[in-house]
């Protein structure tokens, strides 16, 4: 019996250890700056599967370790206009973005996902007292948007959410 | 010898257009196209001041067309701006075909709608476009549709001026419900149904709703409130300021280029909404009325322009038909998948890395410069070309297990061409790039690492196995029947060696034909002597044979 217990942790922990060799391979493929497509940056996404037993936290903080970067979480709590402006100041920090989905994402927040994606940069109307807020992400920021996956395909209304991002992570 | 009758001197103005058709339909000398679009600048006077200027323009035209049609447009941007932005443009034919609607429809101040799939370059041309009117790096106003639009932020909504954190968050809650929605919608209904009130008064009779509407919340009915002009008024009043960023000015505003994506995903009330863009004459409307502020006339300055675009609703689900009503008032430019063609002229152009800036030095992880050898290029961009049309033709049909399509873009074939560069593994027995290798890990990890359909997963691999080393996937190569794995092989080799290496391999050549010589020399002479040992041969043949050289 206690055999089988040191499997078990044995088994959890080299898949653990399988994961972060994974994450790095992710985090080095978001960090690349392409010079054949435009936008230069890729936006990651980490999807959890539902028979993953790592949290999401603990990803986050293995990322942390690597880069300079801060946790959203977008959920019922919180507004698209906060969310940005945390973004907005992250990226004014040089740092990365770590933006964790647990709701539906709404018109302003996707707006600018999909500008990121597309432009590598925000547009944003009547803000910070300007008519039209350009702000290009900084080479060192990058996102990392995180969601289950039973999330994305059962509560996103956005049909094509997949396609804002480049390297995809699957936490299994 | 002409008719004399016939004979007619042309126009200055003729022969200018006959050289800027040239310049459009310009090709390289392996017949690429190098034109498209061309820049030019003219002296003109000005009719107020009498002081001559200098204006630029750009032409565009469709270059594989035989008579294209070219357009003038004014520009702001330069020579080597538009050089450079050319350069960014693969040259394909459906590209061309976009840039020229775009310029024409921008000429006349109509709306353009283009429905095409994602590959086709919707945006990226749309932003290019921009560009080439406006500069380097200037980006169109952009808005996106998707379900969850609302209204007001593509018109223009009422804002409560807040001082603290907790008096925001419950105005943000409160202005968040969709009863709020509603309701804030029917104020501006109300006013413009009042038909006798003047404009000041349906301001003043939306202020006493909006006091109304806060108060039955429980909110500061005392709160003050601030218009906010949405994404289209927005792009009717923009004006270029001499810093070159942009701000919103009613009564001069020139306009700017407005991109609505993804319309097919907008509901009715954002369509309803859109159609106010109508004008006379099929052209953009020069004024809207927006009644959430008491019916305030916008205008539209001269460069405001509009184009909208979606993905053709049969490949998307959730996608819904364009409205007919949007439909039928603008221009309607329908695409269809890339050709075979332009797909592999994109690959191309990645392999061979024209689009982007080469490396100074080789990255780590380089093996082989093949950034610096087009001549790989051009055959790794067959291999890709091919995987990514028929996994992209499966995909169009669905993956088991997501919801979701996920069509696959340009991009994709990018990130391969760029990942190429720095991620190569070498051949443990010849010690160069193993290119087919290095290929298949790339392949899999941008194209196949993502399909949920482990089924059709397997199926690709299979594929691609047998594309690059299989015996269907065999082609001609300098008159030889060879796998892309052989080409690849020989293809790396000839670049990969030194010149002492080279010289070395020559001189083993040479020393091989020399002892292969010999050896037949010494089969020859063996030969010759079984034969005069031979009884059976008659002594005159054997005579000939002794008297050779």
């Amino acid at each position: 019996m206690k055999l089988v217990m040191i499997s078990y942790d044995i088994l959890i922990r080299l898949r653990k250890f399988m994961n972060k060799e994974k994450l790095n391979t992710f985090i080095h493929l978001i960090e690349k700056v392409f010079t054949q497509k435009q936008p230069a940056f890729d936006l990651g996404l980490i999807v959890k599967e539902p028979t993953c037993q790592i949290e999401v936290k603990e990803v986050f903080e293995e990322i942390k370790k690597i880069v300079d970067i801060e946790r959203i979480i977008y959920d019922e709590t919180i507004f698209d206009e906060d969310v940005i402006d945390k973004i907005v100041d992250a990226f004014q920090k040089n740092k990365w973005v770590f933006l964790e989905i647990k709701k539906d994402i709404k018109s302003l927040l996707l707006n600018q996902l999909k500008h990121l994606a597309n432009y590598n940069s925000f547009q944003l109307i009547d803000y910070q007292g300007k008519d039209v807020f350009d702000m290009k992400m900084p080479e060192n920021s990058r996102v990392i948007v995180s969601a289950e996956r039973d999330f994305i395909e059962n509560k996103i209304s956005y049909p094509h959410f997949y396609r804002l991002f480049g390297p995809t992570l699957n936490l299994k | 010898m002409p008719n004399p009758e016939t004979f007619r001197f042309k126009s200055p103005e003729e022969l200018k257009e006959e050289e800027i058709e040239r310049k459009i339909q310009e090709r390289g000398p392996e017949g690429e196209i190098l034109g498209g679009i061309v820049f030019e600048e003219e002296k003109v006077v000005d009719p107020e001041t009498k002081e001559g200027k200098t204006k630029r323009y750009i032409y565009i035209g469709n270059p594989y067309e035989e008579r294209p049609i070219i357009i003038k447009l004014e520009t702001d941007a330069t020579q080597e701006e538009v050089e450079a932005i050319k350069k960014e443009i693969i040259p394909m034919k459906e590209s061309f075909e976009i840039l020229e609607a775009m310029a024409r429809t921008y000429k006349h101040r109509q709306p353009l709608l283009i429905e095409g799939p994602t590959a086709i370059g919707k945006t990226y041309l749309t932003e290019k476009f921009t560009e080439l009117l406006y500069g380097k790096g200037v980006k169109p106003l952009d808005f996106y549709c998707s379900g969850q639009t609302d209204v007001s932020e593509l018109m223009a909504k009422w804002v409560p001026k807040v001082e603290t954190e907790e008096e925001k968050k419950k105005w943000n809650e409160f202005l968040e419900l969709a009863e709020t929605k509603v309701k804030l919608f029917q104020i501006a209904q109300e006013a413009e149904q009042t038909e006798r009130l003047s404009q000041e008064q349906k301001l003043a009779l939306i202020h006493t709703r909006l006091q109304e509407l806060a108060k039955s919340a429980g909110l500061s009915e005392k709160t003050q409130w601030r218009f906010q002009y949405g994404a289209v008024p927005k792009a009717m009043g923009l004006i270029r300021n001499p810093d070159g960023s942009f701000s919103f000015d009613e009564q001069k505003g020139t306009g700017f280029n407005l991109h609505i994506e993804e319309v097919g995903l907008a509901e009715p009330q954002v369509i309803n909404a859109l159609l106010k863009l109508r004008g006379k004459k099929g052209q953009l409307a020069e004024v809207i009325q927006l009644w959430e502020n008491g019916g305030k006339k916008i205008k539209a300055g001269p460069k405001f322009w509009v184009v909208f675009s979606t993905n053709p609703p049969e490949e998307y689900l959730a996608r819904n038909e364009v409205d007919p009503a949007l439909a039928r008032g603008v221009v309607f430019k329908r695409m269809g998948e890339l050709s075979e063609e332009s797909l592999h002229l994109a690959a191309d152009y990645y392999f061979t890395y024209k689009l982007g800036e080469k490396p100074e030095e080789k990255p780590e992880g380089c093996i082989l410069d093949i950034y610096n050898h087009p001549e790989i290029g051009r055959e790794i961009a067959k291999v890709v070309s091919a995987f990514h049309n028929d996994l992209n033709e499966e995909l169009k049909k669905g993956e088991k297990g997501r919801q979701q399509r996920i069509p696959l873009t340009l991009d994709d074939m990018a990130r391969v061409a760029d990942a190429l560069i720095g991620t190569q593994i070498r051949n443990k027995e010849t010690g160069r790039l193993d290119l087919t290798e290095s290929l298949k890990e790339l392949i899999h990890f941008y194209y196949l690492d993502r399909l949920a359909d482990q089924d059709l997963k397997k199926i690709m691999e299979a594929n691609l196995n047998e594309l690059l080393e299989g015996v269907t996937g065999k082609i001609e190569f300098e008159g030889k029947i060879l796998t892309r794995k052989e080409i690849f092989d020989i293809l790396v080799e000839r670049v990969s060696i030194t010149e002492e290496e080279k010289e070395k391999l020559e001189e083993e050549k040479m020393q091989e034909k020399e002892r292969q010589l010999r050896q037949a020399e010494f089969n020859a002479q063996d030969a010759i002597e079984s034969l005069l040992e031979n009884p059976e041969i008659p002594e005159s043949v054997k005579k000939l044979l002794q008297k050779r050289p």
